[in-house]
């Protein structure tokens, strides 16, 4: 006999179509996978010897739910010195990756809020996220101009309206427009004017050359802003999945809580192999950096000698362009993979990660 | 100062942040085994780092270790699921509990929940807006859930029937023919069984352990948890799964995606070692927990106190109603008198303030001189009667 309450599962499923939006892998699957969100990087051999001598040590328990002392204490340092913001150890959490980092903080904090604020055009987990359980959300406009960051009198329109906490992303996991720091200290200010305040996921700002402005740069002390990312990328710890929560103190415990509950505390592994990545990330961002803004610039070319619109971003590490569905499938037909703008919120977008197999994905299209 | 009185979890945690902070503590508390992880599991993962650091995962994790899940849960539990759809990996079984919660309960649906129980069920009905509906067991009755109790508490808001066996912190295990009764009663009422394995490896005397799952007509309806953490003392590899019919276990998967994405390479690669590589390392620690466990119930007689027999897991359940004390109280001066944590009956259910979890998750020496110290606070507590 069929379950009645199977079927009354499955229907309550089928209905939410947030929580089935598809994210684009976290690794590239393959040499032609051009969609993954993690940058693909080898993984240095200090870090593969700090981890196996944390495990041979007998580093194999559980660890405390935020994070292990010292990485919490690298990770504040990193992001303070990257942005000037003030997060100290008290403010972090170690999450298992940025999607974990991205569901703690829309469910708890937001768990705070009457809404949530969220860009039109953003990172399908974010969706995802909300999926889980469902929250009341005010969609900000994003237009392909910006690179799909919302405008600051959008922003500012839904908080005078009674949003009082957003969900921005700077670089946008699209398009990797970033605020300049003039909009950055223009959205402060409409928080701080309405008490309002903001998860901010940081992820791909160390890959904007020159550095990139971020919300919490703006506070004397963490009190209203999130930031979230993944830890130390580009040092090949993409498929250790490791992120981060930088939060206000006041926030930090309904998170860890809940941290607790979903999955007791951070791989002990991850956590060392991070904790060595903090040491070896600023030379090795330094240099990836450099080699990205080269490549990027060539296939920005590429596609321009192509016809192809690109959207004007930040990030080094990613490009949006506008392509039809035809070149979109002729891509697919030569093997290559890319992350779908539709399942972002932008339809005619494709993004590709900033490498070489790139420039020969172009070249597929001619 | 007055101290705020700290409970459930975080009661747990004002104790272990002090436990941290004695040189000579002994832990009986958390539910972490002392041996370290086995070394060619350890070895595994190393040359995951050198050689698959790489790898691609989907949200169900790789399908070798999917592979392995399925040969496992077939060798020992007698279920059959195919790895490509009925199988997802979890950040350990903790992330696994929280989703099956989140698959099957939305608000307003209840669960039927033996108690007590470990607490993190109750912790993800909360966040998924389900309500705990408790079925109570006792110590003198070796905490056995009755079914007739269970078909009692079924109401029409009743979605899922909870299934940990052998239980934490109880230690009783589900016998053979009051699982078929309990799965009767499931399909009978059409309910979702939700059934914890994590400790089926650990079985004493003659008990015997049976997967829900794995009897007739149950695996349409049941989502199974289990993890690799305390059979292969790996709980800080985070790893662990679900299985379950391909249809709950899509809506699964997707839960995965949304709330963590995937699980660790290195850990995904450390279990496919610990599932297909020797297990002389698990037979050894299940043997040193049968001996641990003789040691500390021979004390426990020695001193009077009852408890619900450990048919399973790697704990007992002890009485400490005597004292006349709350056990949130009894735990803390053994805490600070002397120094050995155990954790408060109240930290997993409001209703067991007269019992105290001590695990067997300590070297014999150190058990031996934990439950010497824990007499001593105990005789100080009675004497001040
Ligand atoms: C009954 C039960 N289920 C699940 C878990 C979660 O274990 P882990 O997440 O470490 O695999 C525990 C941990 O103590 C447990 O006792």
């Amino acid at each position: 006999m069929a379950s009645q309450t199977k079927a009354e599962i499955l229907a309550d499923h089928e209905s939410n179509s947030a929580l089935q939006a598809p994210l684009p892998a976290p690794v590239a699957r393959h040499v032609k996978d051009l969609g993954a969100d993690g940058l693909l990087s080898p993984l240095d051999e200090r870090i593969i010897a700090a981890a196996s001598e944390a495990l041979e040590a007998g580093q194999t328990h559980y660890v405390d739910v935020p994070g292990i002392a010292a990485l919490r204490a690298a990770i504040a340092d990193a992001l303070n010195g990257a942005t000037n913001s003030r997060y100290e150890a008290g403010n972090i959490i170690v999450s298992a990756g940025v999607q974990e980092s991205r569901f703690l903080t829309i469910q708890m904090i937001g768990e705070n809020y009457e809404s949530i604020g969220i860009p039109a055009v953003t990172h399908p987990g974010v969706q995802k996220a909300l999926g889980v359980r469902g929250r009341n959300v005010i969609s900000l406009p994003a237009a392909a101009e910006r690179g799909y960051l919302p405008p600051i009198d959008a922003i500012a329109e839904i908080v005078a309206g009674g949003c009082r906490l957003l969900y921005l992303e700077s670089p946008s996991r699209l398009s990797g427009a970033a605020y300049t720091s003039e909009e950055v200290g223009a959205i402060a200010e409409v928080l701080r004017d309405a008490g309002a305040a903001a998860i901010w996921d940081g992820g791909l700002a160390p890959w904007v050359d020159g550095g990139c402005s971020a919300l919490a740069s703006t506070e004397e002390s963490p009190t209203l802003i999130t930031t979230i990312g993944e830890a130390f990328p580009g040092t090949g710890l993409a498929s250790w999945f490791i992120g981060y929560i930088a939060s206000p103190e006041d926030q930090i415990p309904a998170m860890q809580s809940q941290k607790q509950i979903m999955a007791i505390c951070t791989s002990t592994a991850a956590q060392f192999a991070a904790l060595e990545a903090s040491s070896l990330f600023e030379e090795a961002r330094r240099l990836k950096l450099s080699q990205l803004a080269q490549l990027r610039s060539q296939i920005a070319e590429s596609a321009a000698a192509r016809g192809l619109a690109v959207i004007a971003g930040d990030a080094q590490n990613i490009m949006a362009l506008r392509v039809s569905e035809e070149a979109a499938a002729k891509l697919r037909g030569a093997g290559f993979d890319f992350a779908d703008g539709a399942s972002f919120g932008a339809p005619d977008i494709i993004r590709l990660n900033v490498n070489s197999a790139a420039l020969e994905a172009l070249r597929a299209l001619d | 100062m007055s101290k705020k009185k700290a409970q459930g979890t975080n009661l747990l945690y004002q104790l272990i942040g002090e436990a941290r902070g004695y040189d000579d503590v002994i832990i009986m508390g958390r539910g972490d085994p002392d041996f370290d992880t086995p070394a060619h599991i350890v070895a595994a993962a190393k040359d995951a780092m050198i050689n698959h650091h790489a790898d691609s995962t989907p949200p169900e994790g790789l399908l070798a270790l999917r592979e392995a899940i399925a040969a496992r849960v077939k060798r020992v539990n007698n279920i059959d699921v195919d790895p490509a759809t009925e199988v997802v990996v979890t950040n350990g079984g903790q992330e696994a509990l929280f989703l099956m919660v989140l698959a099957v309960l939305s608000p307003g649906d209840e669960m039927i929940v033996p108690e007590p129980n470990y607490n993190t069920y109750a912790d993800s009905l909360r966040f998924a807006g389900g309500v705990k509906v408790e079925v109570q067991t006792y110590a003198e009755d070796d905490f056995r859930a009755d079914p007739a109790d269970v078909r009692a508490a079924v109401t029409n808001k009743t979605r899922a029937l909870l299934l940990v066996s052998p239980n934490n912190p109880a230690a009783s295990v589900i016998s053979p023919p009051d699982m078929r009764a309990m799965l009767d009663i499931a399909i009978e009422q059409d309910l979702i069984v939700i059934a914890d394995d994590i400790y089926d490896l650990f079985v004493y005397d003659d008990f015997e352990h049976v997967s829900p799952a794995s009897l007739p007509g149950a695996k349409e309806r049941t989502l199974t948890l289990n993890a690799l953490s305390k059979a292969y003392s790996m709980t800080g590899w985070r790893l662990g799964w679900i299985v379950g019919p391909a249809d709950l276990m899509a809506r699964v998967r997707e839960l995965k995606a949304a709330i963590s994405g995937g699980a660790s390479i290195i850990s995904q690669h450390a279990g496919i070692a610990a599932l297909t590589g020797p297990q002389d390392a698990v037979e050894m620690m299940a043997e040193a927990y049968r001996r641990r466990r003789r040691l500390v119930l021979d004390a426990l007689d020695a001193m009077g106190i009852k408890y619900g027999l450990p048919q399973g897991g790697q704990f007992v359940f002890a009485d400490i109603g005597f004292t006349g004390l709350d056990s949130g109280e009894v735990a803390q001066r053994i805490l600070t008198e002397q120094h050995v944590l155990a954790y408060p009956g109240s930290a997993f259910s409001k209703d067991r303030k007269d019992y105290l979890r001590m695990t067997f998750l300590q070297p014999e020496d150190q058990l031996i001189e934990g439950l010497e110290r824990m007499k001593v606070a105990m005789a100080n507590i009675v004497a001040e009667r």
